[in-house]
């Protein structure tokens, strides 16, 4: 009886509220914005803005070149970067597993660019004709931006400078690829046009005009090699021969030109940081300080808004940390191209040094700032790489790692904690073989690592430093590079000796084509730059050809008292090799499956 | 009140069951295709792993598949829809096939492809002295203009019959491994009679050898010797 009341109340009530509800339902909804609402004031077109700018194809701390830009709270895994297949690092990768991409195809960002450049002119009344200019210039900079981001992964796409009607044939929706010269091409003028219209000042983290042609400079870079280097090194098919991926040869020196001139438009407005005269330290700086006038476009985290990323706590060690690990750590040979570290005397045997430390003697200060070497110190802790003890050691370097691991003397161990007559075996940070926490290689990354946060505040999701997406030092290389491929030397050369001077390096008389490119590795290493240079090079296939890396390995010689440093294979001595059609990406099949127009794919998919 | 929640599950049970009646009446994959990449100069194309493999491209359908070549040079799969499929072989050291073909796959459907290889290994013959492994072998071009650059060529030696590029134990075969950078028409007789030798064999071990010849060519693609067993004494 008691269910059966409670039954009446319940109907009732229900039947209740439901004459009652739903009084009106011609009202304006509310949980989305009305384009008057967005287009009525520049807040509004700011706001949206901030998503265009959100998802744009930044390559920075969080971007997983297997799985995508990311702009989640806990994307924390910022060991998966593209340096781990090139070379510059070994990492969590066991090859060239990130070649075949993720299927990036933004076009949904892409259109609302188009409809901020449709709607703007038609709220010149409110927002006026001045911010109505800046703003479009901005947009045409942020679809070039997007577009880049295609056509250095697939070569030409549907350029779509319209928003498209939902509602329209599908033959009109199903747009075919334009040829690569024409992406490339239409990436150029749209920045052009961000260059005419933007002001010359911005926000921190938004565009103004020499984002525009900075971008350029780097764009028509890649124009340029791939119509020179391309048009040697290619895989033929039908996308090839229909232009859709692949420019002509004779179109090289225009572009290379384009690069020149747009990277000497930023000469005067901005500059090398500079501020320190201590060069270490000016260097590290460079990358941590805020107002640098090197920053030419950056991109900004912050833990309030959820948005904050890990370089801190993934680059280091979890000894120099509060939390996570590391798992991605710079090679030998990216460290020799700054010349031959002397560890080995000249009768071959290893150099013993008092101190690990000593092996930093006379080095570039750039160097030490790109890369943390044994005996270095980081929040008041050491960098103490040891790989093991020899009880005593005789015989050359080369030598002794030519020996198969089970006949060579030396003690190892599986952790940091055992000792070998009271001496700890190996060090705090490695190396070792039982995981990839510690490192491989006997360094660790420096560049971008903020040294002044206390240890306990370095957890994951909690670093707040800018990526700095362009900077002149880039602007520099990228006019260097375009210089001498323009046959101008002299020009090349002032370029890279200015770089040269802040880094702290001996200047160079003469300049080439390899001291350039080599100039770019040294000064852009880990920002995600040289997996791009050496696709546009075409020299993937050969430099990632059944290639194996290094490591530098420090030992103490029980009996002297001593250091030595032995040059080895990166302990999991991992291969990496990249396959010819890996030049451009495949067309992703669920896009092809909605418009067959896109085919032919890219060769050899 | 008991008695009208079970009535209520017993009218949902039935309309679970008796939803989703619908037969997928369509065929399985129960088509096949299987054949033998031919060599030009006689024989099946010598092969590897993750090589040369058979792309098809079903009329109709956008995204092609392929079938791996066998290391004998035949090739196999018997999970395939029936339809009619553009096919033509690639990924391989031989001169591309421009000219697609349309098969009509069916059970049991059969189909041998004809290629011309880069590069044919010849007078492949293997003497072992002590843990040492000497491999002799001359090189020659069905069609010499316009070949690939030939990089390098290389031992490859394996505990198993499957023994190819990606197939081999590194210390004793890409570590030895000669460069050559030259094209075809620019190497002498001496040139093109190779000498490779494999050091420190393991004694009392029985290794699978071949030699190959790797080109510039789309995929950096070896063509292969013949596979020999190599019994080292104890």
């Amino acid at each position: 009886m008691k269910s059966i009341h409670k039954l009446i109340i319940v109907i009732s009530i229900t039947v209740g509220a439901s004459v009652t509800s739903c009084q009106k339902l011609n009202i304006p909804p509310t949980n989305i914005f009305t384009p008057d609402v967005i287009y009525g004031s520049e807040a509004g077109v700011k706001s949206f803005l901030a998503t265009i700018y959100q998802n744009l194809p930044i390559e920075d701390f969080k971007y997983r070149p297997d799985q995508g830009f990311k702009t989640g709270s806990n994307d924390w895994e910022n060991f998966y970067n593209s340096a781990g297949v090139t070379g510059e690092e070994v990492g969590p990768w066991g090859g060239v597993d990130i070649a075949g991409g993720f299927g990036y195809w933004p076009y949904g960002d892409i259109r609302n660019v188009n409809i901020l450049i449709s709607e703007l002119p038609k709220h010149v009344a409110t927002l006026t004709q001045p911010t109505v200019n800046a703003l479009l210039g901005e947009a045409h900079f942020l679809r070039a931006y997007y577009y880049f981001g295609l056509a250095k992964r697939y070569g030409g796409v549907p350029l779509i400078k319209e928003p498209q009607d939902p509602a329209a044939p599908l033959s009109t929706l199903q747009v075919h690829r334009n040829k690569e010269q024409e992406t490339w091409d239409f990436i150029g003028s749209e920045l052009d046009l961000g260059y005419q219209m933007m002001p010359e000042t911005s926000d921190a983290g938004r565009a103004n005009k020499y984002a525009a042609i900075a971008l350029k400079s780097r764009i028509m870079l890649y124009a340029a090699c791939i119509a020179k280097y391309g048009s040697v090194n290619f895989v033929d098919g039908p996308a090839r021969s229909a232009g859709l991926v692949g420019i002509p040869a004779d179109q090289a020196t225009k572009y290379f030109q384009a690069a020149y001139d747009a990277a000497k438009a930023l000469e005067g407005h901005y500059s090398l940081y500079n501020a320190n005269s201590d060069k270490v330290q000016n260097y590290v700086d460079l990358f941590l300080k805020s107002g640098s006038p090197e920053n030419i476009f950056i991109k900004q985290y912050s833990i309030a808004n959820q948005t904050a990323h890990s370089w801190d706590a993934t680059m280091s060690p979890r000894y120099m940390t509060a939390n996570a690990l590391s798992r991605s750590y710079p090679t030998l040979d990216l460290v020799q191209l700054w010349g031959n570290l002397q560890v080995t005397n000249d009768d071959g045997t290893p150099k013993r040094f008092d101190n690990r430390a000593d092996l930093m003697q006379g080095l570039e200060p750039r160097l030490l700032a790109t890369v943390y070497f044994p005996g270095t110190t980081l929040r008041g802790l050491t960098f103490d790489m040891q790989r093991g003890i020899y009880p005593s050691f005789s015989g050359t370097a080369a030598a002794e790692v030519a020996k198969q691991p089970n006949s060579r003397s030396y003690i190892l161990a599986g952790d940091t904690k055992t000792l070998y007559q009271g001496k700890q075996v190996i060090g705090f940070t490695g190396p070792w073989t039982g995981g990839d926490e510690l490192t491989r290689t006997g360094f660790y990354v420096r560049k971008y690592v903020d040294y002044n946060k206390p240890q306990a505040a370095v957890d994951l999701n909690r670093s707040e430093q800018p990526w700095i997406d362009l900077r002149y030092g880039e602007i520099l290389l990228n006019r260097a590079e375009a210089a001498i491929e323009l046959g101008n030397p002299t020009d090349a050369l002032s370029s890279i000796n200015q770089l040269r001077t802040r880094a702290g390096a001996t200047l160079y008389s003469s300049i080439d084509l390899t001291k350039v490119r080599n100039e770019r590795r040294m000064e852009l290493a880990f920002e995600n730059q040289y997996y791009w240079d050496l696709k546009r090079w075409r020299t993937a296939d050969v430099v990632l050809d059944r290639a194996h890396f290094k490591g530098l390995m420090p030992y103490y010689v029980f009996n002297e008292n001593k250091f030595i440093f032995l040059a080895e294979p990166e302990l999991f001595n991992r291969e990496y090799t990249f396959q010819k059609q890996f030049y451009y990406e495949g067309i992703p099949g669920g896009e092809i499956g909605k418009n067959p127009n896109l085919l032919p794919n890219n060769p050899n998919y | 009140m008991k008695k009208l929640i079970s009535n209520f599950l017993v009218v949902a049970a039935i309309l679970t069951i008796s939803a989703c009646t619908k037969i997928d009446n369509y065929d399985g994959p129960n088509a096949s295709f299987q054949g033998n990449i031919i060599s030009s100069a006689g024989g099946n194309l010598q092969t590897s792993s993750g090589s040369t493999q058979i792309k098809l491209q079903q009329i109709g359908w956008t995204t092609p598949q392929t079938i791996p070549s066998k290391f004998d040079g035949t090739f196999e799969d018997t999970k395939l829809f029936k339809s009619a499929y553009k096919v033509v072989p690639t990924g391989g050291a031989f001169w591309p096939v421009t000219d697609t073909i349309v098969v009509n796959i069916a059970q049991g459907t059969k189909h041998d492809f004809t290629v011309t290889p880069y590069i044919i290994i010849k007078n492949f013959t293997t003497s072992l002295s002590g843990t040492t492994l000497t491999l002799k072998y001359t090189i020659t071009a069905p069609i010499a203009a316009g070949l690939p650059t030939i990089k390098d060529t290389q031992p490859y030696v394996n505990t198993t019959k499957l023994v190819g590029a990606g197939a081999s134990i590194r210390d004793f075969s890409d570590v030895n491994a000669v460069t050559i950078n030259k094209n075809f028409t620019d190497m002498s007789d001496a040139d093109k009679s190779i000498t490779l030798t494999v050091p420190n064999l393991l004694p009392g071990r029985t290794f699978f050898v071949r030699v190959g010849v790797r080109l510039s060519d789309s995929f950096n693609s070896s063509n292969f010797s013949e596979i020999v067993q190599i019994d080292v004494p104890k």
